[in-house]
Parts: structure tokens; sequence; C-alpha cells
């Protein structure tokens, strides 16, 4: 059965092209859940309500799951703009990438 | 990663109107070339600027918020350019156009409504002064009177985005507020400009150059250049482009050339060619994809048109400022024609391998 761990691991494989820090530590990531039935649903947002990457990283988001995740049936990509994203949220190896 | 094919009718619009627009300017520095139709050499500004930039920066905002309603902006832009070209001479295209710009004003009022940011009212503010100046050109301004409201469309689009992005290095307040006091310099230049062309030329240019600055000195692009692949090449682009905004700036501020001429074409170009279409060149591995939906992986093959646009520009205002090297301006504008020419050729090159691979047995 899929693991909520291998699906954040996988998630870490998803970078932003620009600032090449990944999704997990840049705080993009509010929620995972998956269900027994190997249903997986990701609650995240984007750094800016107007981000056009939108369908961008969701898609990202779904293949690095399914090709990296075994027994993964359905990926759900729930992107939210509450509450929005801030730099409070990035994790300390994100900001050491950054410096 | 999905197709998104639906979107691509609007690229494509925008794709012909710098097409036709570039085919203007080149009649314009004085290469003999077909003029489809008579009194059209005018368009060339409005084409580049409404049809090509404000179909990218609406529909890039339309994909952003994701709302049917929000891409009447491309929609608009695209219909008007199409008329401004081939419909019947008046005003439709100007009113298409005006009416895009403001569907993205109220594209960011829905979302300043929703997050009151700082960058988001960057970005507002640059949709307004676009709608401001398409209103001039509509009620029958000449397009030197409109440009400085349209170079302070581009520029604060960009800084927005710019400042959005930077948040990731929490820039303190004493810093941001010298990006917010440029950025009151470009608005206040386009606005005595109306009254004082001159001296609000040369105020937008101290405010161009303080954007520039504020870009060079603090943009994350300094950090992420260290970076390999594709982050270098976004960072080069958009340092690159930095520089020429500044340059537009300090012939701006210094000449004050508020009336058509070389140095007005300086500025113009150094802002419109060298800035933003660096900034287009960068973020076309990002946008292309987020748009189409179609995978545009790097390769060092995009540093050729980014080379190629920057020696163009720096022919052309070598042509412009240097009264004995004043043919250069046209052979600068030709050379400008075949960077962006190169840029789109490469680009659908690295878009259909990379698609053709995804698409290939045993993928």
């Amino acid at each position: 059965m899929a693991a909520e761990a291998d699906v954040r691991a996988a998630l870490h494989e998803v970078i932003d092209p620009e600032l090449g820090v990944n999704i997990v530590d840049l705080g993009l990531v509010y929620g995972i859940d998956v269900n027994p039935e190997g249903e997986v649903r990701v609650t995240m947002t984007m750094t800016s309500p107007a981000c056009p990457m939108r369908d961008y990283l969701e898609g990202l988001v779904e293949s690095s799951i399914i090709e990296r995740v075994p027994d993964v049936r359905s990926v759900v990509v729930d992107i939210v703009d509450e509450p929005p994203w801030s730099p409070d949220r990035m994790s300390e190896a994100a900001r050491r990438q950054l410096e | 990663m999905k197709l998104k094919l639906g979107r691509a009718p609007f690229l494509l619009a925008a794709m012909l109107s710098l097409a036709y627009g570039v085919w203007m300017g080149l009649l314009r520095v004085g290469w003999v070339l077909p003029l489809p139709w008579p009194d059209q050499l005018i368009l060339h500004g409005p084409l580049m600027v409404g049809g090509f930039l404000g179909t990218l920066i609406g529909l890039e905002r339309a994909v952003g918020i994701g709302r049917r309603w929000a891409y009447t902006a491309p929609l608009c832009t695209a219909a008007g350019s199409f008329a401004l070209v081939l419909g019947p001479p008046g005003r439709g295209g100007a009113w298409l156009v005006t009416a895009g710009s403001i569907v993205v004003v109220a594209v960011f009022v829905s979302i300043l409504i929703r997050h009151a940011t700082a960058f988001t009212g960057v970005m507002l503010i640059a949709a307004v002064m676009w709608t401001i100046g398409n209103g001039l050109w509509l009620a029958g301004a000449s397009i030197y009177r409109v440009v400085v409201w349209w170079i302070a469309f581009v520029v604060l689009t960009i800084a927005g985005e710019r400042l959005e992005l930077n948040r990731v290095l929490k820039p303190p307040a004493a810093t941001l507020s010298l990006l917010f006091s440029a950025v009151g310099l470009v608005v206040a230049g386009a606005c005595i400009a109306v009254p004082q062309p001159a001296l609000g030329l040369r105020i937008l240019g101290a405010g161009l150059g303080g954007i520039s600055g504020w870009l060079c000195a603090y943009d994350i692009a300094r950090k992420t250049v260290r970076l390999g692949g594709e982050r270098r090449f976004i960072a080069v682009c958009l340092l690159s482009g930095y520089v020429w905004l500044g340059v537009g700036g300090i012939i701006a501020l210094s000449i004050g050339a508020a009336t058509p001429g070389v140095s007005y074409d300086a500025v113009v170009h150094a802002v419109f060619l060298g800035f933003a279409f660096a900034m287009i060149l960068g973020h076309a591995p990002i946008v292309f994809p987020a748009v189409l939906g179609v995978p545009m992986p790097f390769t060092s093959s995009l540093y050729g048109p980014l080379v190629m646009l920057h020696a163009s520009v720096a022919v052309r205002l070598i042509g412009d400022l240097i009264e004995p090297l004043a043919r250069l301006r046209a052979w600068g504008g030709l050379l400008n024609a075949a960077a962006l020419l190169l840029f789109v050729l490469n680009t659908a090159r690295v878009m259909v391998f990379a698609r053709v691979r995804n698409d290939s047995p045993g993928r």
C-alpha cells in the first residue's frame, strides 16, 4: 500500500523551475491523504493566486507520484488559495539553498 | 503533461501580431519591403505592445486565475490586433485592445480583493497604466505620447512579478521602499508627460533606472545564476535584461527625448526589446509548458537567440546614439528581427522534439 512518506518523497522531486527548490521545502504542500485503495489527494497552494504555473505544477505532482510511488491508483491535486502562501512556510533547507 | 491546445490560438495570434509588428518595424528603420495596406506603419507599436505583449500577459493571467471570463482579455487583444491589421479603417481595433486591458485590470482587482499584497498592487497599477495609455490612443493621441504609459505597463508588470518571487528572500522594508519609490517615479513620469513630455520622460527614466538598479542589486537571479542549466539560463536572461532597462532609463533621464527620433528609438527599444524580450526568452521554458502543456526541456541552444538579441539591440543603439554610425540602426533593426525569428523557430523546435520524445513507444 502507498504510504504518505513515499508520496512526500515523490513531491520532493517536483522542483520550482526558477528557484530550483522542491515544492515541499518551499512550503507549497498543505496536506497529503492516502487511502487504503491507493487514492492519493495532495492539497497545495501556489506562491501567488495568479501564478500561471498552476496547471504545470499540478501535472508534475501527478506524474511524480505515479512514477515513484507503488500501488497508487489515482492522484487528485487540490490547489487552494487559502491560506495564502508566505515565505514563513519555507523550510530551513530551502532558506539555506537560497542563501 | 496534458496538452492545453485550446490556448494555442491565443499564442498563435500573439505570434502573428509579433510578426506583423516586426515587419512594420523593418519598414520604419528603412528597409524597402512591401507595405500590405497604406498607412499601416503606425501599427508597429500597437501590435508589439497590445497585440503581442498584451495578449501574452492577458493569457498568462487568465491561466493563473483559472477563470473563463479572464480569457476575454487575450481574446479582445488578439481580435483587436486582427482588426487593426485587416479591419476597415476606424477605431474598432483600438477599442478591442482597450477592452482587453480593462479585463486585465479586473483580473488584478479580483485578486487584490482576495489577497491584498504589494506585488499584486504593482501589477494592478501596471494594468491601469496600460488602460490609460490605450484610452489616450483611442482619444487620438500620437503613439509617441502614449508610449510612456505602455513602457510603464510592461516594466511595472515585470517589477511586480519579480517582487512576488523575491519574497522568498524576505527583503527588508527599507529595501522594498527603494523599489516602491522607483515605481512611483515611473507612474509620476507617465502622468507628467501628458502636459510636459520631455520632463515626464526624464522622470520616467529615473524610475526605470531605479527599478533596474534595484533588480540588479537584490533580485534572486543573482543567486540562481550560480545554479546550472535552466535556472542559470533564466537568471542570465533576467540580469542581462535589467542592464538594458538601466540603459533605457539613463538615456531617457539624460536626453528626455519624448518625440520620435534616434534617442526616442534608443529608449523604446532598450526597454521593449533589450529588457522585455530578455524576460520573455528567459521565461519561455516555464510559460510555454504552463500555457500549452507541452514540455520545453532546457538545451544550451536557448542561449543562441539571447546572444543575438543583445548583440542586435547594441548595434541598434550604437546606430541611434552615434551620428557617424547611423546606418547601423537599420542593420540593428534587421538583426532584431532575425533574433526574434530565431527565438520562435528554436522554441518550436525544442517543444516539437520534446513532444515527439514523450510520445515515442516505451515512454
